[in-house]
């Protein structure tokens, strides 16, 4: 290879010029983190599984008008949990594959303010869950149109509150995800905790009314999908402050110090 | 540039790294050099700030790695080619670090060219050779257009002519007035490459210098069959020498200022006859190296590869 004019040109440039470009903007953060977390296939797959997921339970209350409540908001509780057992994998992957896949060590060279990058990837997470939520409420009315086609009458019992609420309820499954895999780093060891902790402490809550009160955040996202917010509001902020608002402080301290080899 | 100095580091109660300085200037290509587990990895960690030096700091271009507004357009660094997302693409993963740096994501087509991949793009990097991931990771660091490259043992899995390669690509970067340090436990395969050295040891710099300086032999070596005569004839000249076997005299070059023709002009003007006046194969930096390495990991290493 010659040198050329060019070359030299560059030569003479690049390291003043390296100095002078701006930082990274957010957007940009947001738009390859939004990439990281849906390119791959398993990724792919899991999203297809939590679509599919929602429509296969959906089908429970539309075959079972005997035993399933037929209501508006029985038919959206069956989206809420089926949103609940795996979106909150899709978030877990999202934080926890730049360390399980060792990718940690080129993202934050590439930005290492690494609080931008953490900060994007929950954006990407809460951007999917209220895209899941939408999509669950979008299955939940196929459902009732296909029971109501069906010649069923069904109970009209739902307002903007409790729409909320399947919203907010999707959004905090979301976000417990997010909060193990910032503290765990570990995408093996934080889904199986995601879902040996809720059936552990549903559990401990037969054995003990405090644990079942405080600690179940299970029951207590219920209580917040059901609208029953008089008198559980204390234990909802509760269960939202030990499972989530707490790891995902201790994680996003400890993906910010942690030393990367 | 990239410039650490006094790094310090330690890992629990067991020092890694000591004190350890290094200079890089644009346009040169500097050897960090030690056996496996010497300090050299976590050296280049601190100094790209993934790992917290105790003491210490380092800049490249004259600022704290972490304070780069976007660092991938100044450096470009290599750590590790199996830290690569097994799922993803070989061309996903250059476009990702493209979108980052923002550079247009045409350069990925073009990189992929350079480092001779672009048949390869669209295989999942879980499917590719060390030697392959080594290439990818090339083209990583040459994303954003940087002035400066951080490798860590960017030879390991490639075959001799993908060495090749490589060292003509690291010298027309520095040609083109790059800064580039690279490690390697290994001196034969930097021998040919690197114009700087840095020789780390248990976590300490050891030596230090330009290649050439550091290899070049410190002493001469005489050989005459009138042993007696030659003596006579160094010390009036005041010339520092010692005996060695086989009618020869080891002559201290005093840092250049005794020369091979020096001592030929004494003996000339002594009329002793030499048979024998060139440099001594000292080697020096060589038997430091193998000193340094032997008996270490590093040996059944080469011999593997």
């Amino acid at each position: 290879m010659s040198t050329t004019m060019a070359d030299s040109v560059r030569a003479a440039q690049a390291p003043s010029l390296g100095m002078n470009f701006p930082g990274i903007p957010f957007g940009r953060l947001l738009r390859v983190e939004w990439g990281k977390a849906t390119d791959t296939r398993a990724a792919r797959w899991l999203l297809i599984a939590v679509a599919a997921t929602t429509v296969g339970l959906m089908l429970a209350p539309i075959f079972s008008p005997s035993s399933i409540d037929q209501s508006y908001t029985s038919y959206l509780g069956f989206a809420a949990i089926a949103l609940s057992i795996l979106l909150p994998v899709v978030s877990i992957l999202t934080l926890t594959s730049e360390w399980s896949q060792r990718t940690a060590l080129t993202t934050f060279t590439q930005e290492p303010r690494r609080m931008r990058v953490v900060t994007a990837k929950i954006v990407v997470s809460l951007i999917l869950g209220a895209g899941a939520a939408v999509f669950g409420g979008l299955v939940t009315a196929a459902g009732l149109g296909a029971a109501a086609a069906s010649g069923r009458t069904l109970e009209a019992n739902l307002n903007t509150g409790l729409l909320i609420a399947f919203l907010l309820y999707v959004i905090l499954n979301v976000m417990t995800g997010v909060a193990l895999g910032a503290l765990v780093h570990n995408s093996a060891a934080a889904i199986v905790a995601s879902f040996v902790l809720p059936i552990g402490f549903a559990l401990l809550g037969r054995a003990s009314d405090l644990v079942a009160d405080w600690l179940d955040y299970t029951t207590a996202f219920t209580w917040l999908l059901n609208g029953q917010w008089s008198g559980h509001l204390v234990q909802i902020l509760v269960a939202v402050l030990v499972w989530v608002a707490a790891p995902l402080t201790v994680g996003l301290i400890r993906t910010v110090r942690r030393e990367i080899h | 540039m990239i410039t650490a100095t006094a790094l310090t580091k330690s890992y629990g109660n067991a020092p890694v790294v000591r004190n350890v300085s290094l200079h890089c200037e644009p346009g040169t290509i500097t050897g960090f050099l030690g056996p496996n587990g010497a300090g050299k990895s976590t050296t280049l960690r601190m100094i790209v700030g993934l790992a917290r030096p105790d003491q210490g700091t380092s800049t490249i271009c004259g600022r704290p790695f972490v304070d780069l507004p976007n660092p991938t357009r100044v450096v470009g660094t290599l750590l590790d080619p199996s830290a690569m997302h097994a799922g993803r693409t070989g061309r996903a993963t250059l476009t990702i670090a493209a979108r980052m740096a923002g550079v247009p994501t045409t350069r990925v087509e073009h990189l992929l060219d350079v480092v001779g991949l672009a048949d390869a793009a669209d295989r999942r990097v879980g499917g590719y050779s060390l030697g392959m991931r080594q290439r990818l990771g090339i083209a990583q660091t040459l994303v954003g257009e940087p002035a400066v490259l951080i490798l860590d043992e960017p030879a390991n899995g490639l075959d001799p002519e993908g060495i090749a390669w490589m060292r003509g690509l690291l010298r027309d970067f520095a040609d083109r007035g790059g800064t580039v340090l690279l490690s390697s436990h290994l001196l034969h395969e930097v021998q040919a490459t690197v114009d700087h050295l840095v020789v780390i040891s248990h976590g300490e710099v050891v030596a230090s210098g330009p290649l050439d300086e550091l290899l070049a032999s410190s002493s001469l070596l005489v050989r005459t069959p009138d042993p007696e005569a030659l003596a006579r004839a160094l010390r009036a000249a005041r010339i520092a020498y010692a005996p060695g076997p086989d009618q020869t005299f080891t002559v201290d070059v005093v840092d250049g200022r005794v020369t091979l023709e020096i001592v030929a002009r004494v003996a000339l003007e002594n009329r002793v006859l030499l048979t024998e006046l060139r440099q001594s194969d000292s080697g020096g930096l060589e038997e430091l190296f193998f000193s340094l390495t032997a008996g270490t990991a590093a040996h059944s290493q080469e011999a593997a590869a």
